[in-house]
């Protein structure tokens, strides 16, 4: 495919999607709702398909962020999925790894420094913390002081 | 009575422990230096592994809480006593030629000693890395003790079926085409059994952190380096005497006799620095296939050789 | 001086701790024991496990989960030895300071557990295989 068969196939699950943005020639930004983001995941990694980079989280201050990056290797795009958490309180996605088990280990290690419950996911264990380290200290939230 | 303190004088002085140290030491430190050079580097001063025992008998004990105490400490003193006496008996068989029938057997069973004593330490040692160890270390030993044997045998039957070193040392087996391929195969097993790489599979560092002697410090663990030092005399000579035709004791023989010895160290250390470590299947592999095989043959040659009396077979 | 000293500064077996760094000072390290810089000369040896060691190089910031271990690894060292802390991280938290999972400077544990331990510091970021030899040397002729 080419980078406008690309587009038009990103531009197929439209209606899920906030917007679509592309500030530089090989970068697209999908942002989100974060109830959306397990279809629309499944979407990227089934049906375009691409390829599976990492997933990153983001506390911004009104909300928290998770970022799912994929890889067109063909033509060296990478499609990043912006998926917006709003609930501060009990923030909680959809787990993606029942279809995809390459985000597995990242959730978990999302899970330990920020604290975003991933729901249905198969195997919720502490990752990289410390053994003896308290459990509902989230290190990396903004409110979290030593 | 005299007698009494006599032999005790031959096992404990010379030739036997601290002569044997000594030079034991000194064949390690041609190992290390060799090493050095052939890698493009300085290499340690002479007296470094004299050091290196000095500074091991200095430090602390420490003994797992598992371990079975009494194998634990007793198995490095009989590996070091059984070295020991092979040493001592080589030494004064060179000197004395006081040879008897059947020291050959003694010999090789002495030899077998050192390797069941770091089984049997390693195996007390209640550790997962000494258990790799021990199972590593025990199918090597079932690996080479066949060829070595095999090897021995040739050159017993090449002499006629004498079984006194004395006889066999004085003739030059590495002459002939079986003894060529009898010696080559020893050098191989000598390896193995000294724990050179490539068979080193015992006490691995990057694989098992040391795994055969993982648990030991202090004294116990220069108890060991020393059993190895003696090794260093004890296993080459061995070789010279059987093979290459004898250590004399004084004049041109002697300086020959060095030579030769030198000379095994030397091939040893070669050896270890162009190999590779290799698995343990693929060692057991190339003992017993390979080495069986060549043996075989060398076996059948030695017989035909001894039979109608062709001396470069 | 004890004979046992005199043949410590002859003879260093070192063993390498990695307690949560980055891996440029472990770099460094295993780059000074290859062939180049020889330190063999020294009678400085590589060695598998902390029960043989004389010389611990330890590096990183020390984590949580990190000062667990070396809590086991320093009292399975046979005494005397000698603790070398190298690059910033190790001497003293470096940069890492402020972080969660910092469990405090190295030698402040040491020093809890063990009074009378020899520490040596070698700083830098990473430092350089000349440094560290120079470090170890000079520790060598100090004790």
């Amino acid at each position: 495919m080419n980078q406008q068969e690309l587009k038009d196939r990103l531009a197929e699950i439209k209606d899920k999607l906030i917007d679509i943005q592309q500030p530089l020639d090989d970068r697209i930004f999908l942002s989100c709702e974060a109830e959306n983001a397990y279809a629309i995941n499944k979407f990227l990694f089934e049906e375009v398909p691409l390829r599976f980079v990492i997933t990153t989280g983001i506390d911004s201050d009104s909300c928290y962020e998770i970022l799912y990056h994929y890889a067109y290797d063909q033509i060296g795009y990478i499609i990043t999925l912006k998926a917006f958490i709003r609930d501060r309180e009990n923030p909680s996605i959809e787990s993606i790894a029942p279809f995809l088990p390459g985000a597995e280990w990242i959730e978990r290690e999302i899970h330990d420094l920020l604290g975003i419950e991933f729901r249905n996911h198969p195997n919720m264990r502490r990752l990289i913390l410390a053994d003896d380290w308290p459990e509902g200290v989230y290190p990396l939230r903004k409110e979290t002081r030593q | 009575m005299i007698e009494v303190f006599q032999n005790l004088f031959w096992i404990l002085i010379f030739p036997g422990f601290v002569f044997t140290l000594v030079v034991g030491l000194l064949a390690s430190w041609i190992v290390r230096k060799v090493s050095a050079l052939v890698q493009w580097r300085v290499g340690p001063p002479l007296c470094q592994p004299f050091y290196d025992v000095l500074k091991l008998l200095g430090k602390e004990i420490l003994i797992p809480q598992d371990a079975q105490r009494a194998v634990f400490v007793s198995a490095p003193l009989v590996g070091m006593a059984g070295v020991l006496l092979l040493s001592t008996m080589l030494w004064r068989i060179t000197i004395t030629q006081s040879a008897f029938v059947g020291d050959i057997i003694v010999a090789i069973y002495l030899m077998v000693l050192p390797s069941l004593a770091l089984i049997l330490g390693s195996s007390a040692s209640a550790s997962p890395h000494a258990a790799i160890g021990t199972s590593r270390e025990m199918k090597l030993v079932l690996g080479y003790e066949l060829p070595l044997v095999l090897a021995f045998i040739v050159v017993v039957i090449k002499s006629g079926g004498q079984l006194s070193l004395a006889a066999i040392a004085q003739q030059t087996p590495v002459l002939s085409i079986s003894g060529f391929l009898a010696f080559f195969i020893s050098l191989l097993c000598i390896q193995a059994k000294l724990g050179f790489v490539p068979f080193d599979i015992a006490e691995s560092e990057t694989e098992v952190a040391s795994g055969i002697i993982i648990e030991y410090s202090g004294a116990l663990l220069a108890v060991w380096k020393i059993m190895q030092a003696l090794m260093l005399v004890a296993l080459p000579l061995f070789l010279v005497m059987v093979f290459l035709g004898g250590f004399g004791t004084a004049g041109r023989p002697l300086v020959w006799g060095i030579g030769k010895y030198v000379l095994v160290l030397v091939v040893l250390i070669l050896i270890k620095n162009t190999n590779p470590r290799v698995r343990i299947d693929q060692a057991m592999k190339f003992f017993w296939v390979y080495c069986g095989l060549l043996l075989a043959i060398a076996v059948i040659l030695a017989t035909f050789g001894n039979y109608y009396g062709i001396s470069w077979l | 001086m004890s004979w046992r000293m005199w043949a410590l500064k002859k003879s260093v077996w070192v063993f390498h701790v990695n307690l949560g760094a980055c891996n440029n000072c472990d770099i460094e390290i295993v780059n000074l024991l290859t062939p180049r810089y020889d330190v063999e000369r020294f009678g400085i040896k590589l060695v598998g496990s902390p029960r043989h060691a004389d010389a611990l190089l330890v590096t990183g910031v020390g984590t949580r989960q990190a000062i667990i271990r070396f809590r086991q690894v320093y009292s399975q060292t046979p005494k005397p030895c000698v603790v070398f802390l190298m690059g910033a991280c190790a001497c003293g938290t470096g940069i890492f300071h402020a972080g969660y999972h910092v469990e405090g400077p190295i030698d402040k544990i040491l020093r809890e557990m063990d009074p009378n331990a020899i520490i040596a510091y070698v700083p830098g970021c990473p430092p350089k295989p000349e440094a560290m030899i120079s470090g170890v040397v000079k520790t060598l002729s100090a004790i």
